[in-house]
């Protein structure tokens, strides 16, 4: 199971940097990221890291509202049509997803795709039986080798 | 020509024979009073009977009266008549505790609508006038208090009720509307209406006199009102426990609120010592009621703060004015007509398991509207990274306040620890609306 690091902020000046200041610290990477906001003043930073448990832990400890949450992570070729062509897929799947962003991994070759969806087990089924390629937990984490 | 007084001979009664008439009133007052339960005991206590009663500063040997008082004898410890004489009862919601509630019988209810029409034939309504009540009716003293003032006064009332802004606007124009109630956010609100209809309040409508009270209000937006409707704009003051509107009412010359002085006791005290201090200084405003019969109160601290303006006004009325209420002298806040405890709120945010308990109540004035924003922590334990969830919990607590209190708040969800803590007691309530 793989899971993207989310954390609550409001939408001021330096609190990124709190976040990123912990991960500094203890030299936790972060993969791909993504940020949201609302008109409300806050927003929800999304991050895939090198340790998910770990960065909630520490961000915990410093305060900050974070917590795991599971991500289909997908391949998809780092070539013009690349990610048309999955969501191709993914739609003949019938899987629908709230949030999303991406990571080039081999450049000119290989990217992934991170989707937040609400039943991960059954959309991972799905996928799956489209011919996507889901990612393994430490090929997300650590890189494709 | 039609004199400017409704009652000439009340309201400019000499200091001299007013003070007769209130001390005359204040023993017939401790008669019914003593019939209640609660004021039995209390008079017998303090040993005071309406034959030590010689003047008015003899009232200081009488005990105060509070708001938790009357929560306390709740729900007929106060009341002086056999239940059958009683017609009407008006109530707070008693969220966070007893309601107040206050009875009237047929004297009552008719001597607050005839100070309800002096408090509008002072302002200038005559009975050739349209008035539209643009105020919620029911146990808010604002819509039937108004409305029972108007039919007295002879005017026709249109009883519009509160909200629904496009109707407010067709019954002004329909029924050719000369004079409109309504709290002074409100008008802002309405104006903005007129605006995106095109029209021009002040051109376009017949209105030639507002009256707003019900919620703090500086004179300078008062002054914007009357800009924007191209009309006068008259300061109403009233608290339910005093029956409601019509306790004092600002003249033509829009210089203080007559507060009237033949149907209350007023005095301005310090809120510690509780010693009277002399005109012109703040302090809190007690008053004792003169000419209710089924619920009389004695030295009712009203927790407002505010002075009596001194010297004579130019209008001729010898009741002494009282100033803007500048505070209160407990947490109590008003927005947008309603009077909020901030341990309302708390009550709220403590059934919401995904916040803290920690919050920050900010009042302030955002074009022309006074707003309510409630800043609450999104806790750690609580938080799963959903967006949606997040947007369901602002509406959530939205609604439920708004439900508790009566006014729309503005949630704002804060990371944890964002809400200052303070040793002690907490800090709960910024008020950022200017008051002059």
């Amino acid at each position: 199971m793989a899971y993207q690091v989310s954390v609550f902020l409001e939408n001021k000046i330096g609190h990124l940097e709190r976040v990123t200041a912990v991960l500094k610290e203890h030299q936790i990477n972060i993969r791909t990221m993504n940020l949201t906001h609302t008109a409300n003043g806050w927003g929800i930073l999304n991050l895939v890291v090198s340790d998910p448990e770990k960065a909630v832990g520490k961000l915990g400890e410093k305060g900050l509202s974070a917590a795991l949450r599971e991500i289909v992570v997908m391949k998809m070729s780092d070539q013009p049509g690349g990610l048309d062509q999955l969501l191709q897929q993914v739609a003949s799947a019938n899987v629908n997803f709230t949030n999303a962003y991406g990571r080039v991994e081999q450049e000119g070759e290989l990217a992934f795709f991170v989707i937040d969806t609400d039943d991960v087990d059954n959309a991972k089924e799905k996928l799956t039986a489209c011919g996507i390629s889901i990612l393994n937990d430490s090929d997300i984490y650590g890189g494709v080798k | 020509m039609t004199s400017i007084y409704w009652e000439p001979e009340l309201e400019t009664l000499s200091r001299n024979d007013l003070q007769k008439l209130q001390v005359e009133r204040l023993k017939k007052t401790l008669g019914f009073a003593g019939e209640s339960s609660f004021y039995k005991s209390k008079l017998q206590e303090c040993g005071i009977s309406a034959d030590d009663i010689k003047c008015v500063e003899d009232i200081r040997k009488l005990p105060f009266t509070t708001k938790q008082d009357l929560r306390d004898h709740f729900p007929y410890g106060f009341l002086s008549l056999d239940k059958k004489e009683i017609i009407r009862l008006h109530s707070s919601s008693g969220t966070t505790g007893n309601p107040t509630v206050i009875y009237h019988n047929r004297h009552d209810i008719a001597s607050w609508a005839n100070l309800m029409a002096r408090s509008l034939y002072t302002a200038g309504v005559r009975d050739t006038d349209v008035f539209q009540n643009i105020c919620g009716y029911g146990l808010f003293t604002g819509g039937l208090g108004f409305q029972y003032g108007i039919e007295r006064l002879g005017c026709l009332s249109i009883p519009a009720g509160a909200g629904n802004s496009l109707r407010q606007i067709k019954l002004m124009q329909d029924y050719g509307t000369t004079v409109a109630h309504a709290i002074p956010s409100y008008l802002g609100r309405l104006y903005e209406v007129f605006e995106s209809m095109n029209l021009d309040p002040a051109k376009d409508t017949k209105l030639h006199t507002l009256v707003i009270g019900a919620e703090p209000h500086t004179d300078e937006q008062r002054r914007r009102i009357e800009d924007m409707y191209g009309v006068k704009a008259y300061n109403s003051f009233g608290l339910s426990e005093m029956n409601g509107p019509g306790v004092a009412f600002e003249c033509t010359y829009q210089d203080g609120l007559h507060i009237w002085e033949d149907a209350y006791i007023v005095e301005i005290v310090d809120p510690e010592t509780l010693e009277p201090v002399p005109d012109g200084e703040v302090g809190e405003l007690v008053m004792t009621t003169l000419d209710r019969q089924a619920n009389p109160l004695i030295r009712y601290r009203t927790r407002d703060l505010t002075r009596i303006i001194p010297g004579d006004c130019a209008c001729g009325r010898s009741h002494r004015r009282l100033d803007r209420i500048t505070g209160r002298s407990d947490d109590m806040f008003i927005i947008k007509g309603c009077n909020v405890f901030p341990m309302q709120i708390e009550k709220v945010l403590l059934k919401v398991p995904e916040v803290g308990s920690d919050y920050l109540i900010t009042l302030d004035r955002q074009n022309d509207n006074d707003e309510m924003i409630v800043e609450v922590e999104v806790k750690k334990d609580w938080f799963r990274g959903d967006i949606t969830r997040l947007d369901k919990l602002t509406k959530q607590i939205t609604h439920q306040i708004r439900d508790e209190v009566l006014a729309k708040p503005i949630v704002k969800l804060v990371e944890p620890g964002a809400i200052p803590k303070t040793e002690g007691k907490a800090v709960r309530v910024k008020d950022l609306r200017k008051r002059s």
